[in-house]
């Protein structure tokens, strides 16, 4: 039956099928992949069934290769073949010739084409069944399409209605407004990854910029001289994710190797490794010894305690929550950890998905855990019992690359790779607001939110959530970085060709941004307001960033001023 | 944030079953702080613990007592912690980093130490055998250590006896003399002190001239308890008259109080009837709707419900007798040390899982329903149009900002700072059983560290029950 619903990269003249987890084959080939994580933890080791499919159709990092080149892809990644995919084995029983095809496919996933994606859906639906269990949460989209549809809608009319007031916005005045628009101007551009980076992210008190690379290692640059501070060795394949504890003395790094590792930021050493106790007493700042002498070289490895094991496939999306206690983990193996920080011990697994969980994030009292996956679905989680609270589904169910709450924890951004980017409100399960315009069709891209102020104390003010303007700012496919107004859902600044390639990752933190991108570098921009009477002039330009376009490869792990991009303005 | 997405039906208001059993030595008390996310316990050995209750795991260890760890006691802010031991002794602990931030010795045991419910400078503390001090802790300022001013505080009030003859006044010295304080709380606003002594009287001391200002009889024995509300205006009272007993304080703030107009009317009395039985320790819920009791030679917790007055609940847990009992400030859990393995076991509510939060489009009913179909429910639009529709209603007003948790006070509240070595100094005796049946040893020798070898403690603790979990959640 499946099969007669024939797969449409087996005809020549449709566009390649996008997104392998909606393959009708799937459902007959890969049952294995819907099974719980319970299940899955005690296969561990069936890879070894299946000899033949190795760990070299997938490349190092997921981020480090375009889609329009599987060859190369297949020979970046035929060394590391040695390490097998625990993905790949579900695909044991489909056709060897669409095989590269489909997991590039999958991998890089790549766009759907909505004509393709609705036929499919619809028909889906006959033969989905709901006896199966639904935390395998496959359910949602084995309905009918039109009937889901005139139903949501309802919902969305309802809760509309009553919607709570004090959530309404305060919308400052006119002239206010304006002036709040974001002006991110390029500052520095770091360079010394020598592949791709997935992820780039600004610590929590704005002094550091933490930066994850398919070359496997992580590094750390000053966020304001854009010095390459630390190199952090030790994960053995690509580095996907990476977050900051609250404090800024920590980070967690999470990998293809299935390993997630904690960093002390000052020593850049394990966290975990050292047992002195007495030396310990007044937290990791203690280590500093030496200074930026130690701090230069790379170091890293196994001294001390290990990593965090647990993970059964590759870890790709990593939070910690806002107290620094919990650390949730995302990962291929389509499950959801929170980890004990302190202990280093898994505290609580969550068959969250049935596909590789693709984004995590904490709100802002720590209590939601918000997860998504390819799969389409995004989970809220209550951190403490481990239960699911809500469930949110698009009508069209289009896969979801990253996921993070707002600022005050009321809503979740969800990216979707149907080009945009949605807001919904969790509570009501709506979506509020789509963001689009950039492009987002195949890449696990980043972004978040953004806040405008318009004194120069954006920190305290951020923190407090209460003055200045939000915006929504994200990568895009093209290169850009495209930043849109909350509210309005226009687009209020775009920086265009911030990178050569996709740019992968966008992060803000008060009046720093950074950005990174396939090129392997990692760009640093800076807000800068705009007075009054020339604001208009000054929004339509473009930013200048190809003035800074050929400065990529010289300037060895160290960042490079960018004078004249500041230098017509106020400042 | 996650109670915008709780049911009703899951708010429960007391604890149910046992939970988790977390254990580190031998603990002999436990206390929560305000905001209900650490609990500290003390142990036998006198090192103080601090449990992180999101994680269940250990977040600091406090090393400075030798004795028994008799009380604990929070600062409002969450940073300061004040543990009185058997031992003479009275730390104040700074956990920005684990120091002491002042040590105060006495002249014997602490029965219990209570910091000021606003600030963390200062405490009152009741002695055994001794008058209870208050001490207050004034930081010096070339940045040296704080010194403490003590002040004696009386467990008797002044008798006007100015006419009574020699053989008297000789008597009421002796009797006066062996009247103690046994137990010692602030009142809400911290410028009362409610004190409670060997003979059952209840005295109100005022906080600033350091006199008694009421004081009456209102027990049979020796109060052991005495516990507040959040709010100030209930008290709890636990003597050894096997009786509970609580009082409506009223407001000892009005500028124009008159301390014979006060009156501290009893509320209720709980006590066993039938079995007679006496109470370890007792504690109001977080709202104070609520009383629970550890009972003296037996395993069962009572909960009694304030409003009526009746018993609604005897907890079951492991077959031990409990000790200290500590209600959670906002949530309903509940802690208890048992008395003999030192354990600290944990009681709380299991919210089910609603299965329709899985899953979207289904609705949990209680009974079936008849789906009456729209009438254009199958209507088939062109998708751009339902898209382009769906972006024009998207017109509301939305805040990500301002409302939620974001919004900071105008202290930054203290954070707790994440150590990492503590699994590995010297944890080998931690033993966690984390809720939903994940049990973890940290070390397959499983050996005390500190707690005194006679301490019966089985070699083996498998005494927990473990719950398969399912995966299914």
């Amino acid at each position: 039956m499946p099969k007669a619903r024939a797969s449409p990269a087996g005809t020549a003249a449709e566009p390649p099928h996008p997104k392998r987890r909606r393959l009708p084959d799937d459902d007959a080939n890969s049952m294995p992949r819907y099974s719980s994580p319970a299940e899955d933890m005690n296969r561990d080791e069936d890879t070894t069934e299946y000899p033949g499919r190795s760990r070299a159709h997938r490349p190092l990092a997921r981020r480090d290769r375009l889609p329009t080149s599987p060859n190369r892809t297949r020979d970046a990644s035929a060394s590391r073949s040695r390490s097998r995919s625990g993905r790949s084995r579900t695909r044991s029983t489909s056709p060897r010739s669409d095989e590269d095809e489909q997991q590039r496919r999958y991998r890089s996933r790549s766009s759907t084409s909505s004509r393709e994606s609705r036929s499919r859906t619809s028909s889906r639906s006959r033969s989905r069944s709901y006896s199966r269990s639904i935390t395998r949460s496959r359910s949602p989209r084995s309905r009918s399409r039109t009937r889901s549809r005139s139903r949501s809608s309802s919902i969305r009319d309802r809760s509309r209605s009553v919607s709570p007031s004090r959530f309404q916005g305060r919308r400052p005045s006119k002239s206010h407004a304006e002036q709040l628009r974001p002006n991110y101007r390029p500052r520095l551009e770091l360079s010394g990854h020598t592949a791709a980076i997935s992820q780039v992210r600004i610590s929590p008190d704005g002094k550091w910029i933490a930066s994850a690379s398919a070359d496997g290692s992580v590094k750390i640059w000053d966020a304001t001289t854009g010095n390459n501070l630390d190199t952090l060795i030790g994960h053995m394949a690509g580095v996907s994710c990476l977050a900051w504890a609250p404090d800024s003395n920590t980070l967690a790094t999470g990998s293809d190797d299935k390993a997630i590792r904690l960093w002390d930021r000052v020593t850049a050493s394990p966290a975990h490794a050292c047992g002195d106790e007495s030396n310990r007493g007044q937290g990791p700042r203690e280590y500093i010894r030496g200074g930026s002498q130690l701090a230069r070289t790379a170091r890293g490895g196994r001294t001390g305690m290990g990593p965090l094991l647990g993970h059964h496939n590759y870890v790709y999306c990593l939070a910690f929550s806002p107290k620094g206690n919990i650390l949730a983990s995302g990962s291929y193996d389509e499950a959801v950890f929170l980890w004990d920080v302190r202990a280093g011990r898994l505290m609580r697994s969550l068959p969250a998905h049935s596909d590789p969980v693709s984004g995590i994030g904490f709100c802002c009292d720590g209590t939601l855990v918000v997860s998504c996956s390819t799969d389409g679905l995004i989970r809220i989680w209550d951190t403490s019992t481990g239960q699911c609270l809500r469930t949110l589904v698009h009508e069209d169910n289009p896969a979801v690359t990253n996921v993070c709450f707002s600022p005050n924890g009321r809503f979740v951004l969800a990216f979707n790779l149907d080009n945009s980017i949605r807001l919904w409100d969790y509570v009501s399960g709506t979506v509020k607001k789509t963001y689009q315009g950039h492009k987002n069709s195949g890449f696990s891209i980043g972004g978040g939110f953004g806040v405008v102020t318009d004194n120069k104390d954006t920190q305290d003010d951020y923190r407090h959530g209460n003055i200045g303007k939000p915006f929504v700012v994200s990568a895009s496919e093209d290169g850009d970085i495209v930043m849109w107004d909350v509210v309005t859902k226009q687009i209020v600044q775009r920086i265009e060709k911030a990178h050569e390639g996709v740019c992968f990752w966008v992060d803000v933190n008060g009046d720093t941004m950074v950005s990174s991108g396939q090129d392997c570098t990692i760009k640093v921009y800076k807000n800068v307001r705009r007075k009054k009477h020339d604001r208009r002039l000054k929004f339509d330009k473009p930013n200048g960033i190809s003035a800074i376009d050929g400065t990529n490869g010289h300037g060895n792990g160290r960042g490079i001023e960018i004078n004249e991009a500041m230098g017509d303005d106020d400042l | 944030m996650n109670l915008l997405l709780a049911e009703d039906y899951l708010l429960q208001d007391y604890p149910e079953h046992i939970t988790n059993t977390i254990r580190s030595g031998h603990s002999t008390c436990v206390r929560f702080n305000r905001t209900g996310d650490f609990l500290a316990s003390g142990r036998v050995d006198g090192t103080v613990v601090i449990w992180d209750l999101e994680t269940m795991g250990v977040a600091r260890k406090l090393r400075g007592h030798s004795k028994n760890i008799t009380s604990l006691s929070w600062s409002r802010c969450g940073r300061y912690l004040l543990s009185a031991c058997q031992g003479w002794k009275a730390i104040l602990w700074d956990l920005q980093d684990g120091s002491k931030y002042c040590e105060v010795r006495f002249r014997a045991p602490v029965y219990g130490a209570e910091l000021h419910p606003m600030h963390h400078h200062q405490f009152a503390a009741a002695l055994f055998e001794e008058q209870p001090m208050l001490v207050d802790v004034k930081e010096s300022a070339q940045g040296a250590n704080p010194v403490e001013v003590r002040h004696i505080l009386p467990s008797v009030e002044k008798r006007s006896d100015d006419g009574a003859d020699t053989p008297t006044k000789e008597k009421h010295a002796k009797e006066d003399a062996r009247h103690m304080t046994t137990a010692i709380v602030y009142t809400a606003t911290g410028e009362h002190l409610l004190a409670g002594t060997t003979k059952g009287r209840l005295n109100i001391i005022d906080a600033t001239t350091h006199k008694i200002i009421y004081s009456e009889k209102i027990a049979g024995g020796v109060i052991t308890t005495l516990r507040l509300t959040e709010s100030g205006k209930e008290l709890l009272v636990n003597a050894q008259d096997r009786t509970i007993r609580t009082f409506k304080v009223p407001d000892l703030t009005s500028a124009d109080l008159d301390p014979d107009t006060i009156q501290i009317p009893l509320e209720h009395k709980f006590q066993d009837l039938v079995n007679r039985l006496s109470w370890n320790h007792a504690a109001f819920s977080s709202t104070g709707e609520y009383v629970a009791a550890s009972t003296f030679n037996n395993h069962e917790l009572y909960i009694w419900e304030r409003g009526h007055g009746s018993l609604v609940r005897m907890l079951e847990g492991p077959k031990e007798e409990q000790g200290v009992i500590e209600w959670h400030p906002h949530k309903p859990l509940l802690a208890a040390c048992g008395l003999e393995t030192g354990r600290i076991n944990i009681w709380s509510v299991t919210s089910p899982q609603r299965w329709s939060a899985l899953a979207p489009d289904f609705v949990e009913v209680e009974e079936n329903v008849e789906y009456i179909e729209k009438e254009d429910e199958f209507d088939i639009h062109p998708h751009e149009e339902i898209q382009k529709r769906r972006l024009d209603a998207e017109d509301e007003d939305v805040d990500v900002l301002g409302g939620g948790g974001a919004g900071g006070g105008d202290v930054a509240p203290f954070r707790m700072p994440v150590l990492f070595n503590l699994g590995e100094s010297d944890s080998e005796e931690e033993f966690v059983n984390v809720g939903l049946g994940t049990l973890r040893r940290k070390s397959p020798d499983d050996q005390d560290d500190g707690a005194p070898a006679s301490e019966g403690r089985p070699p083996a603790k498998k005494t927990v029950t473990q719950r398969t979990r399912t995966r299914k959640r």
